[in-house]
């Protein structure tokens, strides 16, 4: 126990030296001139960046604080990620109980997981316009697929003897669905939210750099227009909120997911 | 008089894989009695497990299998079986919830209850107090107890045993023995057990059944040894060489 302790302790503190180091290098490089005179503009100071952070969410863009970017994108990310779980939980559960569905559905998972969402955006335009729904569309896209490979694959994975000892009890069909391979396959479904949150996460942020939505602006359109304006350090300030909200979302939600799940029932370390 | 509450008739069963196809039961009929404790010894391959997992449901076969005159061909709580595999607890349910989730799927759904008859189930075994464990957290031993508990806590009528102490150390597996048998003498269901164990056979069976390839029955008595048995029983030698030569025709 206290060994574990110690080897979380020491974890700590190789990443907290880890980012010191990155960070002095980012400073060295931005005092020094390194790249001419333009250096404080491609690497601005931490100093700059840590003003431009504060001012991003205080003053924003044209009078429209970071806050409502990130609300906007935090609500279509949220909108397409329980529709993709939702319907990928759906077929995936459909793919068990009918194989010709199973045989359909794997199909087409191989083809759309290798589709990115961004190469489908111009016809999902031309089809649905330019609407915050071509967003939660592009989102369900990232989410469905990889989601759906992931239960699929969990399902498979349900030793037998789960599978016979369910049924002993008379569970069968949709019930031995949710008694079983549900929760048998958890670890499986939590990887598959993992990595559909990050896919979910980059579809979201480059589909917004690339068209925003004047009625829904979210965090990539306010990144785009930093750089539209040469607000080199706001730009900075708002990937480092990219990532922290990235970190709030593994360290607040993925991680508790499985500490209290897999961890918690011995079924991953 | 005893009621027969297991009967088979003319029961085969053929596993087919591609062109291949394996006989592992042929034409095989028995009835068993109500309460009865049946021991089924045999060879690896003879079909003991197969057997048991035509009577609980889970293969396709041929003939006829009834429990208390009713015809059965899918798994059903009146006949639980208790795995050889330490893995048979759904890992993502505590013990006490083990226990009660095939109970609600029976329609107890008081909590009071259920919270009454995994205690009782659980102490029957004397394991009352790791209720709120994890399966994980347990030795192969005390998961195979929880196990029996489970089966027990259903009151089904039969209970299906495919050696479920062959993985344990001597001593616990003789722990395990002496609690089934004195949960088997409380009489609430019918046992039937599967071991290649002569002993074991022996010390909880109030029948032993002998079973060759295809699963032909070249031994069927009722134990003439009183219990407990023990090698210092009066006729244990006999019957171990009567069993030891129907094993080895």
């Amino acid at each position: 126990m206290k060994q574990e302790r110690n080897e979380e302790i020491n974890s700590i503190v190789i990443k907290i030296i880890f980012v010191m180091v990155i960070v002095s290098i980012w400073e060295f490089v931005a005092k020094s001139d390194a790249f001419g005179p333009s250096s404080e503009l491609i690497f601005p100071s931490l100093e700059i960046i840590a003003k431009a952070f504060i001012n991003n969410f205080i003053k924003g863009y044209a009078g429209t604080s970071l806050w409502i970017y990130i609300s906007n994108s935090m609500l279509l990310l949220l909108e397409g990620l329980l529709l993709g779980m939702a319907l990928s939980f759906v077929l995936s559960g459909l793919s068990i109980i009918s194989k010709t569905f199973y045989a359909i559905y794997d199909l087409l998972i191989s083809v759309f997981d290798l589709l990115p969402g961004v190469a489908l955006l111009p016809v999902v335009i031309i089809i649905f316009g330019i609407k915050p729904g071509v967003i939660v569309f592009l989102v369900v896209h990232a989410v469905i697929w990889p989601m759906s490979r992931s239960l699929l694959d969990g399902f498979m994975a349900v030793p037998q003897i789960y599978i016979e000892a369910g049924m002993n009890i008379g569970l069968r069909g949709t019930s031995l669905l949710f008694g079983v391979y549900l929760p048998a396959s958890i670890s499986y479904i939590v990887s598959g939210l993992k990595v559909a949150w990050a896919r979910a996460w980059r579809g979201l942020i480059s589909a917004e750099m690339i068209f925003g939505i004047a009625s829904r602006p979210g965090i990539g359109l306010y990144i785009n227009q930093m750089r539209t304006n040469m607000k080199n350090a706001e730009m900075y300030a708002t990937l480092i909120v990219i990532v922290l909200i990235g970190v709030i979302v593994q360290y607040g939600i993925l991680s508790p997911i499985e500490k209290n799940t897999v961890k918690k029932w011995g079924m991953s370390k | 008089m005893n009621t027969s509450i297991l009967r088979i008739e003319n029961l085969t069963k053929i596993y087919t894989d591609q062109a291949i196809q394996n006989t592992v039961l042929e034409d095989m009929s028995f009835q068993i009695d109500e309460k009865e404790f049946l021991c089924i010894l045999g060879p690896s391959g003879c079909g003991k497990t197969t057997l048991l997992r035509c009577i609980a449901g889970f293969e396709k076969y041929s003939g006829k299998i009834s429990v208390d005159g009713v015809e059965k061909s899918f798994p059903g709580t009146d006949r639980i079986m208790v795995f050889q595999d330490f893995n048979q607890l759904f890992p993502w349910k505590t013990v006490e919830k083990n226990i009660q989730y095939p109970l609600r799927l029976t329609g107890i759904k008081d909590k009071a209850s259920l919270n009454k008859i995994s205690k009782d189930a659980l102490s029957k075994v004397k394991l009352e107090e790791y209720g709120k464990y994890y399966p994980f957290q347990l030795s192969g031993g005390m998961k195979q107890r929880i196990a029996i508990a489970k089966a027990l806590a259903l009151k089904p009528k039969i209970i299906l045993m495919d050696e479920p102490f062959a993985a344990l150390d001597a001593m616990t597996r003789r722990d395990l023995q002496n609690e089934l048998l004195r949960l088997a003498h409380e009489g609430s269901c019918t046992f039937i057990f599967i071991t290649h164990n002569i002993q074991e056979a022996i010390i909880l069976g109030k029948r032993i059944m002998v079973l060759t390839k295809r699963g032909k029955i070249v031994f069927d008595k009722k134990n003439p040894i009183e219990c407990p048995a023990t090698p210092a029983s009066p006729n244990y030698g006999l019957l171990w060489q009567q069993l030891k030569d129907a094993l080895y025709i």
